[in-house]
């Protein structure tokens, strides 16, 4: 296996160590509520937030 | 600027109807298509032949239709997820007037017959130099959308959004790099099994950053607008982003099984199209979960049904794509007419689907009015689902078919076939798929008057309330 193919498999396992980690921040426990919280407030997005358009 | 409402939707109004005329376009052109293979008399030289429509119908339904109406969703979402007004209205208005003349040159200069000869990266430089200048102009925006945001934590759809604008990006500058021989002409700047690699890296990820990240924001935002309950598991979402896009990146080199590239990068490829089924059906899954208590809504809310519908697609896409990077299946379904069943299931099963809903659901708001006729809505779903099954289901028919006698041979090793007896198998096929083109055309035409009256009614209403 020539150099750039070890290079090319080392960014792939780079990239593996990199989700794996994404996957580990992302269920912890101490993340779940914080982790939920955007579907519930996209609910209620109609409108945006006061003082936010000085223009209208 | 709606200044009812303190987001910026009048540009979302112009990217909503320029779409759809591009999607009208796309699929016209494409019936036509249809019909010129089934009847090969109906092609007309130079202009009007099936070499140089096909292209056209490719980049009016992904670019036209499919960007046109991404554009106007990401502006729509980006302002309300953020809860924030768009960083610039008067610069998404410069994008509206750019979009419309890179889609016409493009329809033009294929026409005329200048093309790169690359999938989906058909235009020549100077067009393709626009189509740079267009999506600069698209992520400066909503990326300083995102930047000046009020909500802290970014909502699922966000991430697509965000992955859409690089990877395109990414991707197009890559593949497009050319060295320009005069102004209608230039040459790859790679050679050989390399131009073929990147070309498909850039193929592949077209279709994971144009035809997937995009629909699944668009996905993420309306199916719980649609139902009024919350997306299943947001942390789900997440997770399943991410794993998307680490995978795709690997997947490109599955077009070049059996080709000059090294054996081991078409494994890797393959071993990681095979791995996308599981962000792909996580994505699937948290829809479906999303349903939980719900599912009395399919029968009852007719944007759910586009929504659920597509998302199945999407899942039954998401199976059949990873098999055919399977080298044994490639071999025997590649370069037959199961890639266009393939190919149609996504575009109008999935990304269409998942667009009618987001149209329905946003058009009588921007108008302050209610959709025109919820029957015509109905119609219109079951013209388009009809259409798409007939396409698709003939194609994989006759690409097995295809297949099947490509690759019959005698005890002495010849072909027991001819190319043009498999030719002539396939004409009852072709005529079903013009039959699917023109029942899905005639549930688009349906879709196109109702949103018509949408808008008519909706002004009217406007016109005659009291300032």
């Amino acid at each position: 296996m020539d150099s750039a193919s070890i290079y090319y498999l080392g960014v792939t396992l780079f990239l593996f160590i990199v989700f794996a980690a994404i996957v580990a921040r992302t269920y912890r426990k101490a993340h779940r509520a914080k982790g939920e919280e955007p579907k519930f407030r996209m609910m209620d997005d109609d409108q945006p937030k006061k003082h936010d358009h000085p223009e209208t | 600027m709606n200044q009812q409402d303190g987001y910026a939707d009048d540009i979302v109004k112009g990217f909503v109807i320029w779409s759809m005329v591009w999607g009208l376009v796309a699929v016209l052109l494409g019936v036509f298509i249809s019909f010129q293979i089934a009847f090969p008399q109906l092609n007309f030289p130079p202009y009007l032949t099936y070499g140089r429509l096909r292209p056209i119908h490719t980049n009016a339904g992904i670019f036209g239709w499919g960007i046109g109406s991404f554009m106007a969703f990401f502006i729509y979402i980006t302002q309300r997820l953020t809860r924030t007004s768009l960083w610039s209205p008067a610069l998404a208005k410069a994008q509206l007037w750019l979009f419309n003349v890179v889609i016409a040159l493009a329809a033009v200069t294929l026409a005329m017959g200048m093309n790169r000869s690359k999938e989906y990266a058909e235009l020549e430089w100077p067009v393709a130099s626009l189509v740079v200048v267009l999506w600069v102009i698209f992520a400066v925006n909503i990326v300083m959308t995102i930047v000046k945001r009020r909500e802290e934590q970014m909502y699922i759809s966000l991430w697509y959004i965000l992955a859409t604008l690089v990877g395109v990006a990414v991707l197009y500058l890559v593949n497009n790099a050319s060295i320009p021989v005069s102004l209608t002409k230039s040459y790859s700047a790679y050679a050989g099994a390399n131009d073929a690699n990147v070309q498909w890296w850039y193929g592949h990820n077209a279709v994971a950053m144009v035809l997937t990240t995009p629909p699944l924001a668009i996905f993420y935002y309306f199916l719980p607008k649609a139902t009024g309950v919350p997306i299943y598991s947001h942390r789900m979402g997440v997770v399943a982003f991410w794993s998307l896009i680490f995978m795709y990146l690997w997947t490109g080199a599955h077009h070049l099984l059996w080709a000059p590239v090294p054996d081991w990068v078409q494994t890797l490829a393959m071993g990681f199209s095979v791995m996308l089924i599981a962000p792909s059906w996580a994505a699937v899954f948290n829809g479906y979960f999303s349903m939980n208590g719900q599912w009395h809504q399919m029968r009852e809310n007719y944007l759910v049904k586009f929504l659920i519908f597509g998302i199945t697609f999407y899942g039954m896409q998401t199976l059949q794509g990873p098999s055919q990077s399977i080298r044994t299946f490639s071999a025997f379904i590649h370069f037959t007419d199961w890639v266009p069943g393939h190919v149609h299931m996504g575009t109008l099963g999935w990304v269409s689907l998942v667009l009618f809903a987001a149209i329905y659901y946003t058009v009588p708001r921007l108008y302050h009015t209610e959709v025109y006729s919820i029957p015509m809505a109905n119609m219109h779903f079951w013209l388009v689902l009809t259409g798409q099954l007939i396409f698709s289901i003939t194609m994989w028919i006759a690409g097995v078919q295809q297949a099947a006698m490509l690759n019959a041979t005698n005890p002495d090793g010849s072909l027991h076939y001819s190319f043009i007896e498999t030719l002539a198998e396939l004409y009852p096929y072709w005529y079903m798929r013009a039959a699917g083109g023109v029942i899905y055309l005639a549930g688009l035409l349906l879709f196109l008057y109702n949103i018509y009256k949408t808008i008519t009614v909706g002004k009217a209403q406007a016109a005659v309330q009291p300032a």
